[in-house]
């Protein structure tokens, strides 16, 4: 394990989303006092101002919101082509992600992937679901 | 609503240096070049600015921190020089200080400059910024052109609009940006070009081709405002003055991606209401004569319209396919090229548009000027269509 795997990461809003990912469970917040469900982390709720935010753990699922494919990365050390979407999970909240192992269109149903790397806890990606 | 600035500050006069890849040239070089120009037109001496603004976004490229560097570039006379930045619309809120500056009875003339020597970056767009944890999770590796070609998957997919449609009203933007970029000496770009080069051009981001994203240049470009006396007494008659100026920045909400739909600009749209009731703009489509839109990609172009309403909603693509921005329609958009054409060096921007409409007003455009245009609207992006500054000011003759 990389020394950036094992230090804690993120600052205290983002830190619980980041312990959760490196057991590979994607997690939104959810507001105790509406049911408001968020991402990405904040100290607040949007819905209704209020702090009782808790952790829950998300489905994983969702459908892609917009996508498109990137020719031209913004930095040379990421190979291309590679998609980017919006991603939109179906506790509500949308995320920005990149889908991978297959080709997707708007609409389409998406599940979470976990992309590993060296320098931080995995990253989300999403993935064409077999279960649709 | 405040009561506004809506008259109270005039353009006494403008400067821009020629836009490009100006390798032999550093940062003050083309300061010096854009406001050499803009004293002349005044036909002050420096000696009269009482304040300055600089702006400009990749500092550690371009001039560095402070307000110190226009300083000894233009030798200003010991006055008050804030540096400012927010993205690229950088330029525009310079332009904000030195109004809010007259406008406030602080200054009676001010000067606004904006720069950035982006070539010299190296890169073919921006640079990226910096990262951290959140960004970690929002980032997704998307470029500049990654965000906003997002923007064209979400507006054809809730209009209902074919992607072949989009493709060929993204690329009408850019065919008719680079016909009045020709028209213009100080231009970065001066090349015709024809549809079907730009719908078969490079894939750049899905939609997003070679020719749907603006360049990289180097250029520079300022104001000097005053109160409207002053202006008159300097042989104005009917000045041109600033009738409004709105900033709106992004809170949140849209990176949430929670009740945005990613088809258009939450800030453009609140900017605008607001700039038109300040400018007691009742009817855009029909009162505002041209438009400087923030093209860094043709799909913002494209959905700005609408945003600004100047287009009905959904309608933009078909109004564009129209010819209802060109040189010849309605509402001439980017007459002067754009960031598609003309360039985009950010710090500098937002001053180029300010310069292309007071140009036009004044009846001094040139090969490309426009029928006796009244009253012009400049719209300064800086970010990504999920979280961003948006500025809308608008400029025409006082008392007009
Ligand atoms: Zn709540």
């Amino acid at each position: 394990m990389s020394k950036a795997a094992r230090e804690t990461w993120g600052d205290p809003t983002t830190a619980a989303f980041w312990e959760a990912a490196r057991e590979h469970r994607l997690v939104l917040q959810r507001c105790a006092d509406c049911g408001h469900w968020q991402f990405y982390p904040r100290p607040f709720c949007l819905e209704c101002g209020s702090s009782a935010l808790s952790w829950k753990e998300a489905s994983g699922r969702g459908r892609v919101y917009s996508s498109s494919e990137t020719h031209m990365a913004p930095s040379p050390d990421i190979e291309t082509p590679y998609v980017v979407a919006v991603v939109e999970l179906d506790e509500g909240p949308k995320l920005m992600t990149n889908i991978v192992n297959g080709r997707c269109r708007i609409g389409d149903r998406v599940r979470v992937r976990w992309r590993e790397r060296e320098e931080g806890p995995p990253i989300p990606d999403f993935e064409p679901d077999p279960e649709g | 609503m405040a009561r506004g600035i809506r008259d109270s500050v005039a353009i006494l006069g403008m400067g821009c240096s020629k836009f490009g890849e100006r390798w032999h040239d550093g940062p003050e070089d083309l300061l010096v070049e854009a406001f050499r120009e803009c004293l002349e037109d005044a036909g002050i001496g420096r000696d009269r600015i009482d304040a300055a603004w600089l702006a400009t976004a990749i500092e550690e490229v371009s001039v560095g921190k402070s307000g110190i560097p226009l300083a000894e570039a233009l030798r200003l006379p010991y006055i008050p020089v804030t540096r400012v930045e927010n993205f690229c619309a950088s330029g525009t809120e310079s332009f904000r200080g030195a109004v809010y500056a007259v406008a406030s009875g602080a200054a009676d003339i001010a000067l606004a400059a904006g720069v950035e020597k982006l070539k010299d970056t190296g890169y073919g767009g921006l640079p990226q910024r910096s990262r951290g944890a959140l960004n970690d999770m929002v980032w997704a590796n998307f470029s500049a052109p990654g965000s906003f070609a997002q923007l064209a998957a979400a507006y054809r997919t809730k209009h209902s609009v074919l992607p072949e449609d989009l493709k060929r009203a993204m690329a009408q933007v850019s065919v008719k940006s680079h016909a009045n970029g020709a028209k213009n000496p100080k231009a970065h770009l001066r090349n015709e070009i024809s549809i079907d080069k730009a719908v078969n051009a490079p894939m750049v981001a899905d939609p997003l081709g070679l020719f749907d994203c603006c360049g990289v240049s180097d250029g520079a470009a300022c104001a000097i405002v005053c109160r409207p006396e002053i202006a008159r007494e300097l042989g104005r008659e009917n000045p041109i003055t600033v009738k409004a100026l709105q900033v709106s920045v992004s809170n949140g909400s849209e990176a949430g991606h929670n009740s945005w739909d990613g088809s258009h600009f939450v800030t453009a749209r609140i900017a605008s209401r607001r700039a038109y009731e300040e400018a007691g703009v009742r009817d855009p489509r029909a009162e505002v004569d041209m438009v400087e839109a923030h093209d860094c990609f043709s799909i913002t172009e494209l959905v700005t319209m609408e945003d600004l309403g100047l287009s009905r909603e959904g309608e933009g693509w078909r109004d564009v396919l129209d010819g209802v921005y060109d040189a010849e329609g309605d509402t001439p958009c980017q007459i002067d090229g754009g960031l598609k054409c003309f360039g985009h060096p950010i710090g500098a921007s937002g001053l180029r548009m300010l310069y292309e409409v007071y140009l036009q007003l004044e009846g001094r455009a040139g090969e490309r000027q426009l029928d006796t245009p009244r009253l012009g609207l400049t719209h300064n992006l800086g970010g990504a269509p999920h979280r961003n500054v948006c500025s809308v000011a608008i400029v025409g003759r006082e008392g007009g």
